[in-house]
């Protein structure tokens, strides 16, 4: 937006434009949510085309949402607790793969709460895919990375 | 990633390949964020996905562009809030019809 206006970006926007376009070329596996994926075809095409040309959407996975409700208990706001829950149960319906690697965020708070109760989260996580069918045993929970982090990985 | 050494001024030294391969001169400037990951240091401008994607547009894709972009410069933070808040996902188990088992292998 700012470029099409002609004024440079802002420092979070170099942050995540760079983090991005590393992340980019490392892996074609790049996925964003449902409802990111609707806001943006619902946008200018001109700005929302190479992102969803890159990207794929994740499906919601049985128990997503019983996840997220688990991660609020850890201070998360149902927003970002429904993001955490898509790094675990978002389904690429096109690979059949379940889950992501890393979650990439500028929010360093929202790093920094995950890192920090991670212990608790980890049990808290094994506990509940332990009653769940076979099917969900393989599942992981994802690492949420900084784009500032991205940045020392160039 | 480069490693740098701060000497006795405070003053540290940007390799010269680093210079030469960011095209940066004597003068231009530098922000220096302090972040929880540490000091990152950023040079202005835009990069090369982004520039590759802007230089892609013709003139009336730019034009449109700019309309879109001015249009949404206009909006309220709370209107700006509205539009990336649409569909927001409930957590609650009423919620739950659209999800998927997995398939079973």
């Amino acid at each position: 937006m700012r470029l099409a206006l002609s004024r440079p970006p802002t420092i979070l926007q170099v942050e995540a434009a760079n983090s991005y376009a590393y992340i980019a070329t490392i892996t074609n596996r790049l996925y964003i949510t449902e409802q990111t994926s609707n806001i943006l075809k619902r946008r200018t095409p001109t700005f929302a085309a190479p992102i969803l040309a890159d990207t794929r959407p994740l499906k919601k996975a049985r128990y997503l949402r019983r996840w997220a409700r688990r991660l609020t208990e850890f201070g998360f706001s149902s927003e970002d607790a429904i993001v955490l829950a898509y790094g675990s149960f978002g389904l690429d319906v096109e690979s059949e793969t379940v889950g992501v690697d890393a979650i990439i965020t500028t929010d360093i708070r929202l790093a920094d709460r995950y890192k920090q109760r991670n212990p608790e989260i980890n049990n808290r996580f094994n506990d509940m895919i332990t009653n769940l069918p076979e099917a969900y045993r393989q599942i992981r929970l994802p690492q949420v990375l900084t784009t500032a982090t991205i940045l020392t990985f160039v | 990633m480069e490693k740098l050494t701060v000497d006795a001024d405070g003053k540290i030294t940007i390799p010269p390949e680093v210079i030469q391969k960011r095209g940066l001169h004597p003068g231009d400037e530098l922000s220096l964020v302090e972040s929880a990951e540490g000091l990152l240091v950023y040079q202005g401008g835009v990069d090369d996905k982004t520039s590759a994607w802007w230089n892609s547009l013709d003139q009336e894709q730019r034009l449109l562009a700019e309309t879109d972009a001015r249009r949404y410069e206009s909006l309220s933070e709370h209107d700006r809030d509205a539009i990336w808040n649409e569909d927001a996902d409930s957590i609650e188990a009423e919620a739950e019809r659209d999800e998927i088992d997995l398939p079973t292998k």
